[in-house]
């Protein structure tokens, strides 16, 4: 899919990927809503985590398995974004991704930090919340939508740079780990990590071309 | 040690959390030398790999999970948006009820005190270890900030200095189009090429600066074009420099040679 369509990310989650919410702020962009919260306005905040909730939840899902501790990942993430909003840079990328860089983060850490150095990730899915509604999710076109882009992006990935990054990503494992679950020299890791990150950059910057959307 | 291709390759494992003890190292190193194309480069990675997260199936968070972040917000005195969940009112009870259930309560409040006591405690920890997370980010901003300040001098030092020289340099096949200046300052023992529409290399070549000493080449260092075909490169140890006649650019193997074997794709002549 061309992400250069008239629908750049910045445009997608300030402009349409904010979902109208009960509080009647149709209209008002995520990065206007940090800017609230950097105001300390927690109603701000609990429109953020309307919006965003459900999808930094299944991020979290992915990578740790435990229900539970998926939610702490999300409090934590929240509270992250409570205590620097500031630190929130509208030219690095949407907020949504700036959630999901906070989310992922604090996923892995909990990960890497309860396995052996070197073991590889086994995790039950049992007791995961069930996953949103699909109500939840018609709702909400505008999401729907960038999540198609994505997706087409990722599935113009080769196989093997999509397999190193998938393994990177929700699995947390060091290039090693990742040379040996691929059978793979670690050279070639390095160079599918670095190719699929610039070719995925790619189509996020085409996407932002025309920046200065929303707030 | 200037931007290359090595540190971006460093950038994209950094974006996810991948580099080796000894590649973060080196990769903190350059980023305290004040390379903001690296910082910017993660950055964009991680954002690009935020992408990856729509292959996760959107989960719904439990019902009190909301009202629970908004009650843990320091600093909000204003509840009145949350949505807590109603709580049932309780049934009155007998005094014999209420006698047999007062050490109850003593012990439920013990228990209630000490799991705030031990949620505060937990929740003071989280915030000093936010401060420090943040105090290390702002320590890192002001290195870089510092190191880009010491390049600015440099590149000024080289600029006023009264016996500064410039050199235009044309492009040659295959790249006809580039374009580079040459700054240099014996004084100042320091040279800058500035260049322009560069084409991007592959993966294992860089682009090597020459100069032209009592006509022989002599090898001034290495250094890549970013994705718009610039290229910034400086250097307080131009070799050759006091006798420069000429500088030239070539298409060499990453990491450089000692004599030039690739394509001349700038060269010029000191006017």
């Amino acid at each position: 899919m061309d992400f250069g369509d008239g629908g750049d990310i910045c445009a997608s989650e300030d402009s349409r990927l904010g979902e109208p919410t009960s509080t009647g702020d149709a209209a008002e962009s995520d990065r206007a809503l940090v800017a609230r919260v950097e105001a300390r306005d927690a109603e701000a905040l609990g429109i953020l985590y309307d919006r965003h909730s459900a999808r930094l939840l299944g991020l979290a899902q992915r990578i740790v398995g435990d229900t539970g501790e998926a939610e702490e990942v999300l409090q934590e993430v929240f509270l992250h974004v409570w205590r620097a909003a500031a630190t929130y840079d509208p030219a690095r990328g949407p907020v949504l991704a700036w959630l999901l860089v906070a989310t992922r983060s604090r996923s892995i850490d909990r990960v890497r930090s309860r396995r052996p150095a070197g073991a590889g990730i086994s995790r039950s899915l049992e007791g995961a919340p069930e996953a949103a509604s699909r109500e939840d999710i018609e709702k909400d076109a505008a999401t729907r939508e960038w999540e198609e882009r994505c997706r087409a992006a990722i599935a113009e990935l080769p196989a093997d740079q999509r397999r190193a990054l998938e393994l990177a990503y929700f699995e947390g494992l060091t290039q090693q780990e990742i040379a040996e679950a691929t059978a793979s020299p670690l050279g070639t890791v390095k160079t599918r990590v670095r190719l699929g990150l610039m070719k995925l950059r790619e189509r996020v910057a085409t996407y932002r071309k025309g920046e200065g959307h929303g707030a | 040690m200037a931007h290359s291709d090595r540190f971006e390759e460093l950038a994209a494992l950094q974006a996810l959390g991948l580099p080796s003890p000894q590649e973060a190292a080196e990769l903190s190193r350059h980023l305290a030398e004040g390379c903001s194309i690296c910082e910017e480069l993660i950055a964009d990675y991680r954002s690009a790999a935020a992408t990856l997260s729509v292959e996760a199936p959107p989960r719904t968070p439990s019902p009190e999970l909301r009202g629970k972040i908004l009650a843990s917000l320091p600093g909000t005195p204003s509840l009145a948006f949350r949505r807590e969940p109603s709580r049932p009112v309780p049934r009155a009870i007998s005094r014999r009820e209420s006698e047999r259930g007062a050490g109850w309560w003593v012990a439920a409040a013990a228990a209630i005190l000490a799991a705030v006591l031990i949620w505060d405690d937990a929740r003071i920890r989280r915030q000093r270890e936010d401060l420090r997370s943040r105090a290390g980010q702002l320590s890192a901003e002001l290195s870089s900030a510092r190191a880009e300040a010491a390049r600015r001098d440099l590149r000024v030092r080289v600029l006023e200095s009264d016996d500064v020289k410039v050199l235009y340099l044309g492009g040659k096949d295959p790249q006809p189009s580039a374009r580079a200046k040459v700054f240099w300052s014996e004084k100042a023992k320091t040279g800058m090429i500035l260049a322009g529409n560069l084409a991007a290399l592959p993966p294992d070549k860089q682009y090597e600066l020459w100069v032209f000493s009592e006509g022989k080449p002599v090898a001034a260092g290495v250094f890549d074009a970013d994705p718009s075909g610039r290229a910034l490169f400086e250097s307080t140890h131009l070799p050759g420099l006091v006798a420069a006649q000429n500088f030239a650019v070539t298409i060499e193997p990453r990491g450089g040679v000692p004599q030039p074997t690739g394509p001349i794709v700038l060269v010029g002549t000191q006017s």
